[in-house]
C-alpha cells in the first residue's frame, strides 16, 4: 500500500514536472554539484550551463564556466547576477541559500543524494526531461543499465569478497547500505562489511573483527597513503596479508553519473577479482 | 559634567559615522560593484534590475541582520561582564548557545525541519536557549538570592555538558544531517526570512532601550554588590533582570544567526579601553560598534575570496582577536 502511494506520487510529480517543463525549458542553468555538471555535459546541454561550483572540474571544459561558490557554500549574489532561470541544488546545498534564491524568484530544483544506482539513473532521466534531452538521457541510461547487468552476470558466480570502504579517517568513516556506493560493492561481487551499520562512523576494531579481504580508500589527498600505512600495521587482516589495500579516486567513487558509475564499477570488478593494480 | 556630555556626544557621533561608512561600503561591494552614486537612481528607477535585487534582496537584509546581531551580542557581552565583574565572560559562556545548538541538532536529527520547514530551526534553537536559561537561573537561586558566582560556574559546566551532548548527537546522526548542523553552528547572516530579520532588529533595539534602565545600577554594581546595595540599588531585582535581558539577547541572536564568536567578547573590551567604564556611554557605544564590526566582518567574509563566501565567524575571530591582542600588548589596559 505504502509503496503504491509513493509510486503514484512519483508518477504524478513526474507528469506535473514534465508538464511544467514542456512549457519552458530553461536556457540559463546553474549547477551546484559536480555530478550534475558532468551530467549536463553528458546530455550535451553545456551551452545552457552559465555557472557551476569550483569543484566542478570534469569535464575539463567545466573549469571555464563561471564559478558561484563551493558545493556547500554558494554565493547567492553571484548566482543572481548570472540571471539563471534554473538552479539545480544538491543535498549539500544549504537550505537557507535555497530558500533565499526561491524568495528572490529564481527556480530551484533540489536533487537529493542518490541512494542506489537506480536513483542515479532516475535523476539523470529527470535532468534529461528538464533540459529537453529526454531521448538522449534514456539512451545513455539504457546503455549503462545493460552494462551493469552484464557485469552483475559476470560477477554472480565469482567468490564473494569482503570489502571495507574508507571515505574518511579520524573518525574512521565508511559507507552504509543506504548509499549508492554500496551498490558498487555488491554489483562487483563484494560484501560491504558496514552495510547494516547505522551511521558512517565505524570502529577500527570492528574492521579487525570482520576481517575484510579488501580495503578501499577513497583519496583524501595525501591522507590516503598515510591511512594505507596505518592499516598495514594490522598484519592479521586478510587485506594486509594479501596486500590488497587500494586507493581510488574519490571523484569516481562519490559523485557518479550513469556513465561514470559503469566505469568505476568495471574498475572495482578488476580490483576485487583480478587483483588489478592501479 | 558638561564636558563629559560633549565628549560622549562626540564619541557617539564618531561611531555613527563609522557605522554609516561601513554600511555604505557593504552596500556597494560584492561580485557586482554598485557605486554609491548609483544608489539613488536604483532606488527610484531600478526595480526589476539585477542590481536592485542584489541590493534589496541580499545586501540590505544582511546588513540589517548584522546590525541587530552585532549590537545584541556586544550589548549582552557588556552587561554580562558588568554583572559578573569578570572580563572573560561573553554571551556564549553560560551555555545559552549550547542550548540553542542542542535544539537545532534535535530538530535536524528528528527531521522536523523537513516537515515543518527550515523556519522551525530558529524556533527550536530559541526553545533550547530558553530552557537552558531557566535551568541555569533556577539552579543558581539559593534562598531567594541569585548567586552570581554559582551562576557563572553552573553556566560554564552546563555549556560543557551541552557541547558533549551535541557531539553525541552528531556522532550518531546521519551524514546528510551532520552537514546541516555544522553549517548552522558556523553561523551566517544570510537569513532568507524577512520576519526573523525584523524580529531580531526589534529585539535588539528594545534590548538597548531596556538596558538603559539599568545604566546607573551597572555603574554601582561595578563597585561590588554590597556597595551597590548601600547606594540604594535593588541588587536582587537588577541582577535577575540583567541576566534575563542578556540571555534573551543571546538566545535570539544564536537561534537566528548561529554561533558568531568574538563579537560579544572583544567589542566591549575595545570600548571600555577607548571610552571608559561608565555604563551610560558604554552600553550605546558597544551596541553601535558591535553592529559596525559585524557588518564589516560579514562584508569581508563575502567578498575576500570571490566567488567563495567564508563563514562570518572566520573573520570575526581572526580580525577581532588580532586587534584585541594588539591593543592589549600595546597599552597596559585594565580589564
Amino acid at each position: 500500500m505504502k509503496r503504491c502511494v509513493i509510486l503514484t506520487t512519483i508518477l504524478l510529480t513526474t507528469i506535473f514536472a514534465s508538464f511544467v517543463f514542456s512549457l519552458s525549458s530553461p536556457q540559463r542553468i546553474i549547477s551546484l554539484g559536480p555530478y550534475i555538471t558532468e551530467e549536463i555535459y553528458l546530455l550535451d546541454a553545456q551551452d545552457k550551463l552559465v555557472g557551476c561550483t569550483v569543484y566542478c572540474r570534469r569535464p575539463p571544459d567545466a573549469e571555464k564556466k563561471e564559478k558561484v561558490g563551493t558545493v556547500i557554500q554558494i554565493n547567492t549574489e553571484k548566482i543572481l547576477t548570472l540571471k539563471p532561470d534554473l538552479v539545480i541544488a544538491t543535498a549539500l546545498t544549504q537550505k537557507k541559500d535555497i530558500e533565499k534564491l526561491k524568495k528572490i524568484g529564481i527556480k530551484v530544483i533540489e536533487f537529493p543524494s542518490p541512494k542506489n544506482f537506480n536513483e542515479i539513473c532516475n535523476q539523470f532521466l529527470e535532468l534529461g526531461k528538464i533540459l529537453d534531452r529526454y531521448d538522449l538521457a534514456e539512451n545513455i541510461v539504457q546503455k549503462a543499465k545493460a552494462k551493469v547487468l552484464e557485469i552483475k552476470r559476470k560477477t554472480k558466480n565469482l567468490a564473494k569478497v569482503k570489502v571495507f570502504v574508507e571515505v574518511g579517517s579520524n573518525p574512521l568513516f565508511t559507507i552504509t547500505g543506504d548509499s549508492f556506493v554500496n551498490d558498487f560493492i555488491e554489483f562487483s561481487g563484494g560484501i560491504n562489511i558496514a552495510k547494516d551499520a547505522k551511521t558512517g562512523i565505524y570502529s577500527r576494531e570492528a574492521v579487525l573483527k570482520e576481517n575484510p579481504d579488501v580495503i578501499i580508500i577513497a583519496t583524501m589527498g595525501i591522507l590516503a597513503d598515510k591511512e594505507k600505512e596505518i592499516w598495514k600495521k594490522y598484519e592479521n587482516l586478510n587485506a594486509v596479508k594479501n596486500n590488497r589495500i587500494y586507493i581510488i579516486d574519490a571523484y569516481k567513487l562519490c559523485s557518479p553519473t550513469p556513465v561514470s558509475f559503469v566505469e568505476t564499477l568495471e574498475e572495482l570488478v578488476n580490483i576485487l577479482h583480478f587483483n588489478y593494480e592501479r | 559634567m558638561k564636558d563629559k556630555l560633549v565628549n560622549w556626544a562626540i564619541w557617539i557621533g564618531i561611531l555613527v559615522i563609522f557605522l554609516l561608512i561601513i554600511i555604505i561600503f557593504s552596500l556597494s561591494v560584492g561580485p557586482t560593484d554598485i557605486p554609491f552614486k548609483k544608489f539613488i537612481s536604483l532606488i527610484f528607477k531600478g526595480k526589476g534590475s539585477v542590481e536592485y535585487s542584489v541590493l534589496f534582496d541580499i545586501r540590505i537584509p544582511r546588513i540589517l541582520l548584522g546590525f541587530a546581531i552585532g549590537g545584541a551580542l556586544s550589548l549582552a557581552g557588556v552587561i554580562l561582564q558588568g554583572l559578573f565583574r569578570n572580563p572573560l565572560v561573553e554571551p556564549y559562556t553560560l551555555g545559552i548557545s549550547g542550548g540553542a545548538v542542542l535544539g537545532v541538532c534535535l530538530n535536524i536529527v528528528f527531521q522536523l525541519d523537513k516537515n515543518l520547514g527550515i523556519i522551525s530551526l530558529p524556533f527550536s534553537g530559541f526553545l533550547g536557549a530558553i530552557l537552558i536559561i531557566l535551568l541555569v537561573y533556577s539552579l543558581s537561586i539559593k534562598r531567594g538570592i541569585l548567586k552570581i558566582n554559582e551562576l557563572l560556574l553552573i553556566g560554564v559546566m552546563l555549556s560543557f555538558i551541552l557541547s558533549s551532548l551535541n557531539m553525541l548527537i552528531m556522532a550518531v546522526s546521519h551524514i546528510q544531517d551532520l552537514q546541516g548542523v555544522i553549517f548552522w553552528i558556523m553561523g551566517s547572516l544570510a537569513e532568507p526570512n524577512w520576519f526573523l530579520i525584523k524580529l531580531m532588529f526589534f529585539v535588539s533595539i528594545l534590548g538597548l532601550l531596556f538596558s538603559y534602565l539599568f545604566c546607573h545600577a551597572l555603574n554601582a554594581l561595578s563597585l561590588g554588590e554590597e556597595e551597590a546595595l548601600h547606594l540604594g540599588i535593588n541588587v536582587e531585582i537588577t541582577k535577575r533582570l540583567l541576566f534575563i535581558l542578556a540571555s534573551l539577547l543571546t538566545g535570539f541572536s544564536v537561534s537566528i544567526a548561529g554561533i558568531i564568536g568574538f563579537v560579544g567578547l572583544a567589542v566591549p573590551h575595545f570600548m571600555r579601553n577607548l571610552i571608559g567604564n561608565d555604563y551610560r556611554i558604554l552600553l550605546i557605544s558597544s551596541f553601535l560598534s558591535g553592529a559596525g564590526f559585524l557588518i564589516l566582518c560579514d562584508t569581508l567574509a563575502r567578498t575576500i575570496i570571490l566567488p567563495l563566501e567564508l563563514p562570518v565567524g572566520v573573520i570575526t575571530g581572526i580580525l577581532g582577536g588580532s586587534i584585541f591582542i594588539y591593543i592589549i600588548s600595546k597599552k597596559q589596559i585594565k580589564l
